[in-house]
């Protein structure tokens, strides 16, 4: 199968080299298969979210190499990068984020719009996935009159519409109650298993993290061991607990030099 | 403590309050200048040309006055409005409400305190270089004006600080009022979404026809008089209101609709923003309608009484000079400058009659506007025989203008007798030579006119018993001119830092509330640069969201002065005078104003990298 993701020795410094100098990600590598659907997990500070924003292109790498979908982004200019977030990448956030002075029609259809494509395109396109994720009846409201269920699968389609090579999730059920939250993931996994779509979730929650077929500790910004899921969800979320603990036991986790 | 915490919270919110500034500093100056302008009592009592200035500099006063209180209300309720959670945040580590208030309301006072005693500076300075431009404009010297004029410091100071004590001491009590949570949640404001508007094609109309009103009223002022001036201003607001509310969104939306457009790059948008934005500022930017037509016709009417003083002065006096006994010296002026048309009369002078020669009068007669026709025309010959009739000639209407035109000095100090050149020659009294010239351009010789006028003061004592050149003065275009250009030069400077002053404020309003919203803004903006918007394309559509704002209430505004400097028709000849200078200075202001708000709020949304 194809490889969407490869990063290579990927490492984060922040701040200027020397004594106040701060490495988030330290000499990272992992590759992702089309198709799958990983997991970062660690502890606050372990430096999962400076991870994805590499991947996201949002966020230069100090050193080191990231691919998606053959292409190498860590070499790209600012205007390129954008280019390619708008083609390449769908993004899930936190707080959903979308755009209050715009309907969840205009919301949806803006990945499209900007790869200028026709209106007739638009239409039918956001008709299609609005209906795949049921959120066909609010598509002329605004985000303010959604409830938060409502507003993450708007997310969701806003994220898909252009079929992106790759789906980025940043605590996509953070803001959302339990009942929601397992809404979503379910959506995400049948996503990744009927559609093929490649989704790498930044989560801390033992639960959500239970829906990926992979998972990636990141400790220290630094891999510190991977998971399969082989049996059941139920007990891949045990197995998930297990290794949690065994990471929090550690005496030298969270300690930085 | 509290001291201490407001005076960091003051320097978070530097940006705002230096706009703040700005606006506060240049009224402070502009309204110093007109008091010091006003008030100068020697400077009064000197000269009688300088006394018809103040007057108009003192209405500027009353008016600048009256949009300044307004202008302090509105900013710093705007400016206490951003600091609602700090407000809250204060009460809830325990500080008393009477504490709190104290604090706000010295740092408005000092702030009011700083822009004071900066603006008194500039208005300082102002009052200088005005005064020396109407110096050298009316070429008169001001010997008793004060630049520095205590009165006119201490009325600015009384005004500015009273004003401001007024306005936070309100917007303290109301902000007193709210609760602690409100005060807290108060930066997690959204705009509501814009409602659906209903019967909006009927109140279009009714805009319309308000405006229509207006329009009428001011167009035809000269008819309508009083009517006109009640309800021109009234119909026009009303108009424009409207007009604003039921329009904006109904733009928005029909550009909205046209899918095309809107699902085109980030077209959506910028649309989106703008529905919203329009419609929580539809009020706003009809107010700034108005104050931009109020700026601007400040600054055209100043311009068109100026040119004015021109334009009418040539419509009474067909000749530029008119000399009595003209001597070698006022002889080597003329000479010196292109006379088109140069006309010598005789005339005899005794104690009863002034004596004038029929056959001179005949040959050339001089040019007068004829008061029936309006048009400038040469008498029609005059007969053989006239007719006398109590003691008096009975000559044509345009004779009888003629003959002042003539003898603008004596005409009508004694009967005047046109007679054939054998009865003149035989006539007893005293010959004087009268030399009328007429240039093709009055306004381009002043300084000549002004010379001949000097030297003619010799010459009047001798034809006018007990003339003193001190207090006395005879009719002539240039004098005339004098006095007219004077008052129309302090219409013009008031005018001019009226709408300069007006336009600062308003333009400032304006940017406060566009960077009000910019921090909601933020999360937007970095939304679209994560879903891969490019920064270009996010720096135009802000700047074309904001291009709107500013086009709409600018183009009405400018469309009121553009009907509006109609109705100056009944005081003057060319009300359009140079409109287009206003408008540029109108355009240059208001421009700077945009690309500022632009720049600030690029520089809030669009953190670099």
């Amino acid at each position: 199968m194809k490889t969407i993701l490869k990063a290579k020795n990927v490492t984060k410094t922040y701040g200027k080299k020397g004594s106040a100098a701060y490495t988030a990600i330290r000499d990272l590598s992992f590759s992702m298969k089309e198709g799958e659907f990983i997991g970062i997990m660690g502890p606050s500070g372990s430096g999962k979210t400076t991870l994805l924003n590499m991947v996201a292109t949002l966020d230069p790498l100090t050193n080191g190499e990231i691919t998606i979908d053959g292409i190498v982004v860590s070499s790209k200019t600012e205007n390129q990068l954008a280019d390619f977030r708008s083609q390449k990448l769908g993004f899930i956030f936190q707080d959903f984020n979308l755009l209050e002075n715009m309907t969840v029609f205009e919301n949806v259809a803006l990945p499209l719009s900007l790869q200028n494509k026709a209106v007739k395109t638009i239409q039918s396109r956001v008709h299609q996935v609005a209906g795949v994720l049921g959120i066909r009846d609010i598509i002329e409201k605004y985000p303010e009159e959604l409830s938060g269920g409502q507003k993450q699968r708007t997310a969701i389609v806003r994220a898909l519409i252009h079929e992106p090579a790759l789906l980025l999730a940043d605590e996509p059920t953070g803001a959302l109650d339990s009942k929601n939250a397992a809404i979503l993931l379910d959506t995400l996994a049948e996503l990744n298993r009927n559609q093929q779509v490649s989704v790498l979730m930044v989560t801390h929650d033992p639960r959500s993290a239970s829906y990926c077929s992979r998972l990636l500790f990141i400790n220290d910004g630094q891999l510190d061991r991977e998971l399969f899921q082989t049996g059941t969800r139920e007990e891949f979320h045990q197995e998930i607990l297990a290794v949690l603990g065994d990471l929090e036991r550690r005496p030298v986790a969270g300690v930085r030099i | 403590m509290i001291l201490k915490l407001a005076i960091n919270g003051l320097k978070k919110k530097q940006r705002d309050y230096l706009i703040l500034f700005t606006g506060l500093i240049i009224s402070i100056a502009v309204f110093y200048m007109f008091l010091t302008m006003s008030l100068n009592k020697e400077f009064i009592l000197q000269n009688s040309v300088i006394n018809n200035i103040q007057v108009v500099f003192l209405v500027g006063t009353v008016m600048l006055s009256i949009i300044t209180f307004f202008y302090l209300f509105y900013t710093n309720s705007f400016l206490l409005s951003l600091r609602k959670k700090e407000y809250g945040l204060y009460e809830l580590i325990g500080a008393k409400k009477v504490q709190i208030r104290r604090v706000f309301q010295i740092e408005t006072m000092v702030i009011t305190a700083i822009s004071l005693a900066i603006g008194l500076i500039l208005g300082i300075i102002l009052s200088r270089v005005v005064s020396w431009l109407l110096m050298n404009q009316l070429n008169i010297e001001f010997t008793q004006f004060k630049v520095v004029y205590l009165p006119a410091v201490f009325w600015t100071m009384v005004y500015f600080l009273v004003a401001s004590f007024i306005t936070s001491t309100v917007h303290n009590t109301l902000l007193a009022k709210s609760s602690i949570i409100d005060l807290l949640h108060s930066d997690m404001h959204n705009d509501g979404i814009p409602s659906e508007p209903k019967g909006s094609a009927l109140q279009i109309l009714l805009g319309i026809f308000f405006l229509g009103i207006g329009y009428t009223a001011l167009y035809f002022m000269e008819q309508l008089r009083f009517i006109g001036l009640f309800t021109a201003p009234i119909a026009t607001t009303l108009g424009t209101y409207v007009l604003f509310v039921a329009l904006l969104p109904i733009i928005v939306r029909k550009w909205k609709r046209n899918k095309r457009v809107n699902f085109k790059g980030i077209n959506s948008f910028t649309s989106g923003q703008l529905n919203f934005r329009l419609s929580s500022l539809k009020w706003v930017l009809a107010t700034i309608a108005l104050l931009i037509a109020l700026s601007a016709g400040a600054i055209a009417g100043g311009f068109a009484f100026k040119n004015d003083a021109f334009t009418s002065i040539d419509e009474h006096w067909q000749y530029d000079a008119t000399l009595y006994n003209p001597g070698a010296a006022e002889m080597a002026v003329l000479d010196s400058i292109p006379v088109e048309e140069q006309l010598t009369f005789r005339m005899k002078l005794n104690d009863e009659f002034i004596y004038l020669v029929r056959e001179e009068l005949n040959a050339t007669p001089p040019l007068i506007r004829d008061m029936v026709t309006y048009e400038v025309v040469r008498p029609d010959p005059l007969p053989e025989e006239l007719e006398i009739e109590d003691g008096s000639q009975i000559v044509s209407d345009q004779w009888f203008t003629a003959l002042y035109a003539i003898n603008p000095a004596l005409e009508g100090t004694r009967s005047t007798r046109i007679v054939p050149l054998e009865e003149y020659e035989l006539a007893e009294g005293e010959e004087i030579s009268i030399l009328l010239a007429r240039t093709a351009d009055f306004s381009a010789h002043i300084e000549e006119w002004q010379k001949l006028d000097e030297l003619q003061l010799d010459v009047y004592p001798g034809l006018v018993t007990g003339f003193d050149p001190k207090t006395d003065s005879v009719a002539t275009k240039y004098a005339q001119f004098k006095t007219q250009y004077a008052i129309a030069s302090g219409t013009f400077f008031m005018g001019f830092f009226l709408g300069l002053a007006f336009l600062t404020m308003m333009a400032s309003i304006l940017m406060f509330k566009i960077l009000s919203g910019a921090n909601n803004d933020i999360r937007r903006y970095d939304s679209l640069r994560k879903l891969g918007v490019r920064r270009r394309v996010l720096e135009n559509s802000l700047a074309r969201e904001i291009f709107i704002v500013f086009l709409f209430p600018g183009i009405l505004g400018l469309l009121h002065v553009f009907v509006g400097m109609r109705m100056f028709t009944f005081i003057m000849d060319e009300p359009y005078y140079r409109l287009w200078v206003s408008i540029l200075i109108f355009l240059a202001i208001y421009g700077g104003y945009y690309f500022f708000t632009v720049h600030l709020y690029r520089k809030i949304v669009l953190p670099k990298h």
